[in-house]
């Protein structure tokens, strides 16, 4: 055969093709990573879980926040199949035109981001990548849909955890959550789009012990970019880890009484447990309800109305509005004259209505006595000598150097400087040095008779009710205070440990014996200005506060103020109420309040019904 | 008689054991592509493994009514089976499309593919015309009526169209090589209209190696310009590169240099010089031509350039047009050494989808990402190894018929085999073909079957015949 050796050729072009094929193989598949990298990005994913935030408990183990299931309905448009838009509408309660109009939303609005590089904004939302369609549904409004959904192709459920309120209080205390920010999400990775923060109250302070650790799950993908399945069995999956619980030193059922006394009032109170700097209650009026702001959607609604209300409930009164504290300075005023040495615990002074006005009542014999009276003029003449102490002949120096040692103690107290407590979004108030009267008057152009207001707590001095209920705290401690603050233990561990550093006072332990007796006369004594905070079988100790307040020149109803603790032996609960234009003095509103508040803590249940029912009646300020 | 001879004595066991083992790889790779967990049972004939054993039955039934048949009847009635097929073709084209394409005749919900099967048609009647006995195979009419045998079902089937099928029946032409058809004919006609004498040869080289040389230049021409703006590292001088094109010449100058050793090896000792100057000439026309296109290529206008550079996928495009090649070498390349173990392919299995044809066009895909280099290794070797041995039996045989015969299967299994696994490894164009006996399908199990039962009743009846 002529042409046999042709064979060879074709032989040789077989041979060659399976050695060439058989290296080209074993290049792909054992030398070069390539492709397993290629593999690796087409079909696996990294899935981010993220677990429930921590649960909130208050100090009797009632469950203040917790997390609820919510569900997104996602659409994925490229699955959407025919979609019968009007009984897909009906089915979710929206008109056509709603549902269209969504859709626009979607296609235009979703997968739009900033591209930093190109400083655009692109978009890149993706046919087959899954968006909500509405996000946030409850159980009961899922459980309507979700039967249907088969009908409907390209739509399916989520499921999103998302915060929930059993208690409707606390609302500034807690805080709520919001969308991450691109900078969040660009400073901390943990965040990614549509993931939610701490936005106020301690959600926002310990956002970091709230959030607890993301898992991740490995996942194999679909061209359609669907999960099929895990990844070798879920070899390489992390649990997502929810944080420990957190227990605040917050009662809540205490909480929620004080907002129901604030009711139709605007104003705070205060109640810090003295032998722990545990704050029990911090309520502020007006309020809203806490689940107003739990998610996107309530956000979106509630948000704007709240911000916009002209009563501010969204202001956290007790930690940045500033007061004038009024004669519950005057607690103070007796112990920084009494470790200056400037008075004793005995010193008279008449009341003299030449130097300010006064109410009816004799001149105060001792410090125990001026304090139940809350004589003007007597804390004119204290702070008087505590400013004016003679070390310098000029009055203009002698004041400056008098004034300085006087806010000195003042800082001691937790004045004029924030309280470091463990929430954000506090004020520090006022107390005036000499630094800041010479930018007001010049240096040297003032001196005692300029200044006089601050001895009775009105002028220029300012406080927030969280430091008034902490100078309650400092008296019932007799000198000493821990940091007020919320959270009691994170899992197993106690609170933060600088709220285990005890905080003492400038003033030493024995001046506070017959101040204290003064507080008790208050309540207790005939004469004394808080009569109204008697409560049968206690022994509470107070201090009424009435704070003049002016618009301009124009004079607006008191401030009524009011700050205790009880019991006197071995107190239990500090606390400060402040009501804003009540009209009446301190002994009107403010102490009724407190006592009740007092009452309710310590006895668990308020006897008193005619005080608590003139409280609950009440609408104040009246003139509005 | 000739029925007197055992029948199993003389069938060749080795090709029918690569045949069955073939047969059982695909079947357990379309199951664990098309596993469905409601249906687990393999002869469930509503998923796809169910429908393929069908298909097997089918096949091998079919199989053994060819081993009735007396073998003569491929010869006797080559002609009428051609004008089957090629009605068919011409049928076809009257259904309706089905993805695009007039490929399917239905009979019922079942169809079949008619160009599968005029690959046989045109495997016999090729046998039949150039096994004739007064064939000359330098003639104008042999060239002539050989093509037109091979061109006219070509080009029915590229009315379908059906790119991958027609690519397939170019193997015909070197099965026309293998039997000495010279292209003299047409070539020295073409030469005699250049008006200059020294051109007017009596018989040329070319023309007698037309088809191995034309695809030779094909490919060249393709490499070089895959490789001719690339820039090749070498790892072996840290640092050091050079220009795409030397490093084909220097690849050219090392095969050149191969297959001198090799032709030493296989030819006589009178032959050797010749092997030498085979290797030199053959090195120096293959450089001028890669020089040629290199040159022309670097020349070209640049939207030219894009259009050449985007059909040969020099353009990185992923997730485009390069798409199916793209997940399929990353399905393929993620297997390693040993695979990812049975049933556990992620890149090509059937729930994500990415690499599309999985069970069918794509099947190499979940098979390599399974078993890995062990298991792509061995089904290469089963597929070489089982070529070979068709073009064993067909130099085995007496009857010239018989050889062609097994000369044509030869090649169109190697067609599909290696435009198959070269989609999948970057080595052919992404066409549409199956693996033989092994992707999903009953038109290609059939096809293939009858086309190996036919070859192996010839073969067993190889000592009957004369011509």
């Amino acid at each position: 055969m002529k042409f046999e050796d042709r064979k060879y050729v074709i032989l040789s072009i077989f041979v060659l093709i399976g050695v060439l094929y058989s290296f080209k193989l074993f290049y792909m598949q054992v030398v070069d990573d390539t492709w397993k990298l290629r593999a690796q990005q087409i079909a696996e994913k990294r899935r981010e879980i993220n677990p429930p935030r921590a649960v909130i408990f208050d100090r009797n183990g009632n469950k203040v926040v917790s997390n609820k299931t919510y569900y997104n309905l996602m659409m994925v448009e490229k699955n959407i199949d025919h979609l019968d838009t009007l009984g897909f509408a009906k089915l979710i309660g929206w008109t056509v035109q709603e549902v269209k109009d969504r859709f626009v939303a979607i296609i235009h609005g979703e997968g739009k981001y900033y591209n930093r590089h190109s400083g655009k904004t692109t978009s890149n939302y993706q046919t087959i990548r899954a968006y909500p369609f509405i996000k946030e549904l409850t159980a009961e409004e899922m459980s309507r849909i979700a039967p249907h959904l088969e009908n409907f192709k390209g739509f399916y459920e989520e499921v999103s955890s998302m915060r929930d309120y059993p208690y409707a209080n606390g609302a500034n205390i807690l805080g709520y959550l919001s969308e991450v920010t691109q900078l969040e999400i660009d400073n901390d990775n943990f965040y990614k789009p549509g993931g939610r923060i701490g936005r106020s109250g301690i959600e926002r302070y310990y956002e970091s012990q709230f959030r607890g650790e993301k898992g991740i799950r490995y996942i194999v993908t679909s061209a359609m970019n669907n999960t099929v399945g895990a990844f070798e069995d879920g070899k390489y999956d992390t649990i997502a880890k929810q944080a420990p619980p957190i227990h605040l030193g917050l009662d809540v059922l205490l909480q929620a009484y004080g907002e129901k006394l604030l009711l139709n009032k605007k104003g705070c109170i205060v109640a810090i447990e003295p032998s722990t700097g545990e704050i029990l209650t911090m309520a502020s009026s007006p309020n809203y309800d806490p689940n107003l702001l739990v998610g996107n959607r309530k956000i979106r609604k509630n948000y704007p109305a709240l911000l916009n209300n002209e009563d501010k409930p969204l202001f956290p009164r007790p930690l940045a509005s500033e007061y004038m504290p009024g004669s519950t300075f005057k607690l103070i005023q007796s112990l920084i004259g009494m470790q200056e040495g400037v008075i004793t615990k005995n010193s008279g002074f008449p009341c003299n209505h030449s130097i300010v006005g006064c109410h009816n009542h004799p001149s105060a014999q001792n410090i125990s006595q001026a304090v139940q009276m809350s004589c003007n003029p007597y804390y004119y003449a204290v702070v008087r000598r505590i400013i004016e102490q003679g070390k310098k002949s000029s009055s203009f120096e002698d004041a400056e150097i008098g004034l300085n040692i006087w806010a000195k103690y003042m800082h001691s107290f937790g004045l004029g400087k924030r309280l470091e407590t463990d929430i954000t979004g506090l004020r520090s108030g006022v107390i005036p040095d000499s630094k800041y009267y010479d930018k007001w008057y010049g240096h040297h152009r003032w001196k005692f008779s300029t200044i006089r207001s601050i001895s009775i707590g009105q002028g220029e001095v300012q406080l927030t009710p969280l430091q008034l209920a902490n100078i309650a705290v400092i008296m019932a401690n007799r000198g000493w205070y821990y940091m007020p603050h919320f959270v009691k233990s994170i899992g197993d561990n106690g609170p933060l440990n600088r709220f285990h550093v005890k905080h003492k006072t400038m003033v030493d332990p024995i001046h506070f014996s017959p101040v204290i007796e003064g507080m008790r006369s208050v309540v207790h004594e005939l004469g004394g200005t808080a009569r109204r905070a008697r409560i049968d079988g206690v022994i509470v100790c107070g201090k009424t506060g009435t704070v003049e307040n002016y618009i301009g020149k124009v004079k607006q109803p008191n401030h009524s103020v009011f700050i205790a603790f009880a019991p006197m032996n071995n107190p239990k609960i500090s606390i400060s109420v402040f009501i804003e234009r009540a009209g009446g003095g301190g002994g009107d509103w403010a102490a009724p309040i407190a006592s009740l508040m007092i009452e309710k803590y310590l006895n668990g249940e308020v006897k008193s019904i005619e005080k608590e029912k003139r409280i609950l009646e009440a609408i104040l300020p009246t003139s509005k | 008689m000739r029925q007197n001879q055992s029948l199993t004595g003389s069938i060749d066991w080795p090709l029918v054991s690569v045949y069955v083992l073939l047969l059982i790889m695909g079947l357990s790779t379309v199951y664990s592509v098309a596993y469905n967990p409601e249906h687990p049972s393999l002869f469930d004939f509503s998923e796809k493994y169910g429908k393929q054993i069908m298909w097997i039955g089918l096949s091998l039934f079919l199989g053994v009514c060819v081993f009735l048949i007396d073998s003569d009847i491929y010869r006797k009635f080559a002609l009428p089976i051609y004008l089957f097929v090629i009605a068919l073709l011409v049928i076809v084209l009257f259904m309706p499309a089905v993805n695009g394409a007039k490929a399917w005749l239905g009979i019922g919900s079942m169809g079949i593919q008619p160009a599968e099967f005029a690959k046989i048609g045109t495997a016999i009647i090729l046998a039949r015309y150039l096994s004739s006995v007064n064939l000359k195979q330098q003639n104008a009419q042999t060239v002539l009526v050989a093509n037109a045998i091979i061109l006219i079902p070509m080009a029915l089937i590229l009315l379908q169209p059906d790119a991958g099928t027609f690519v397939v029946f170019t193997s015909f032409l070197f099965v026309l090589y293998r039997e000495g058809v010279s292209y003299d004919p047409v070539i020295l006609s073409i030469l005699k209209l250049i008006p200059i004498r020294a051109l007017h040869f009596k018989q040329t080289w070319i023309g007698s190696h037309f088809i191995p040389i034309l695809f030779v230049v094909i490919f060249l021409s393709i490499t070089t310009l895959l490789i001719s703006n690339e820039t090749i590292i070498l790892s072996l001088f840290p640092g050091k590169e050079i220009p795409g094109y030397w490093g084909m010449i220097f690849f050219l100058a090392l095969f050149c240099l191969a297959a001198y050793l090799f032709m030493r090896f296989i030819f006589s000792k009178r032959d050797r010089k010749r092997a030498l100057s085979i290797a030199i000439i053959g090195f120096v026309l293959a450089s001028i031509l890669t020089s040629i296109v290199n040159y022309t290529f670097q020349k070209l206008a640049g939207h030219q350039k894009e259009r050449i550079e985007l059909v040969l996928g020099l353009r990185e495009d992923p997730d485009g047009d390069d798409y199916n090649r793209n997940r399929a070498m990353a399905a393929v390349g993620s297997g390693g050494m040993f695979g990812k173990g049975y049933q556990n392919a992620i890149v090509s299995s059937v729930q994500t989808n990415h690499v599309p044809e999985s069970e069918t066009d794509f099947i190499f895909c979940p098979y390599a990402e399974e078993w890995g280099f062990m298991g792509t290794f061995v089904l290469v070797g089963l597929y070489i190894f089982m070529i070979l041995r068709i073009v064993f039996i067909a130099e085995r045989q007496k009857s010239s018929f018989n050889r062609i015969y097994a000369y044509a299967v030869a090649m169109i299994l190697f067609y599909h085999f290696t435009i198959n696994i070269g989609m999948s490894i970057e080595f052919a164009p992404v066409i549409g073909i199956p693996l033989p006996f092994f992707s999903y399908g009953g038109s290609s199990m059939m096809s293939f079957s009858i086309m190996m039962f036919i070859l192996l009743k010839l073969d067993s009846q190889r000592k009957d015949v004369l011509n």
